[in-house]
């Protein structure tokens, strides 16, 4: 038997890999995005500290942002580094 | 990411035009302290009250400790959440007066995740559990209340009958306090 294909429709799903399932900082969920974005995805990225834990990079830089001096994880008061790896 | 990338340019083709039904967007501190409402998780000493029930960024906690100096007593607190929650705390009151070292004659409350020790991973769960440590473990140190502090840590029974005085209504130290029993 031939088969012809007419059409076809590509789907792909896509998740973040992450520790948890929600910010801890907004308590969205990852694959959400925080309260400020409307789409997931790229616009509304992770972004993960040395230490090991992760929010929506809006959340945790709004935070740094506002700690002039001292900065450091919200989890874990370690001082805060962005894990470039 | 196709569906995604479509949507995005939707969204920029219709970036002039409103939304459908002009429905008023929940701000950042609404959508988060709707989750910290829904997953509160009291004592059974704590309760809470809500004057406009649509209006979840003001209400009251109510504790009645069940154990410590302050048993039988009754404390109401009034949250205020800011639009910058959970980015800073929530201003929190003490709207009964009580004989304490960490609460002062204004209502102002000394609790380091109140302030200093703030960060945006706390809930209203966090400070309730806060506050009800505060009535079971007054701290002496960094006092609001200099006097409370000072009789709390040389005579734990005087603090102890002045607490009692305090709520059963009267004078403590040329100030007074209204009755707060249950």
């Amino acid at each position: 038997m031939k088969v012809t294909i007419k059409k076809w429709t590509g789907v792909a799903t896509w998740k973040w890999v992450a520790n948890d399932d929600n910010c801890g900082i907004c308590r969205m969920a990852f694959d959400g995005c925080c309260p400020d974005c409307k789409l997931p995805g790229d616009d509304c990225p992770l972004v993960w500290g040395q230490c090991s834990h992760c929010f929506h990079m809006h959340c945790i830089v709004k935070w740094l942002q506002s700690q002039p001096v001292n900065q450091q994880c919200p989890m874990c008061r370690q001082e805060w580094k962005f894990n470039n790896k | 990411m196709i569906k995604l990338f479509s949507l995005k340019q939707q969204k920029k083709d219709g970036e002039t035009t409103p939304r459908a039904g002009n429905q008023k967007k929940a701000s950042a501190a609404q959508l988060r302290i709707t989750k910290d409402i829904n997953e509160l998780n009291l004592p059974k000493t704590c309760n809470t009250e809500f004057p406009d029930p649509d209006d979840l960024l003001n209400f009251k906690l109510i504790i009645c400790p069940d154990e410590g100096f302050y048993k039988t007593g009754r404390f109401v607190f009034s949250f205020k959440v800011g639009p910058n929650y959970p980015h800073e705390p929530p201003k929190v009151k003490c709207e009964t007066q009580v004989y304490h070292p960490n609460i002062d004659q204004q209502g102002n409350v000394c609790l380091n995740i109140l302030r200093e020790d703030w960060k945006p991973v706390l809930t209203i769960n966090s400070i309730v559990y806060g506050l009800q440590y505060l009535f079971l473990e007054p701290n002496p140190e960094d006092p609001l209340n200099k006097e409370a502090a000072e009789v709390l840590s040389s005579n734990r029974r005087v603090f102890e009958t002045n607490v009692q005085k305090a709520m059963r209504g009267g004078y403590v130290g040329g100030i007074y306090f209204e009755r707060c029993l249950k």
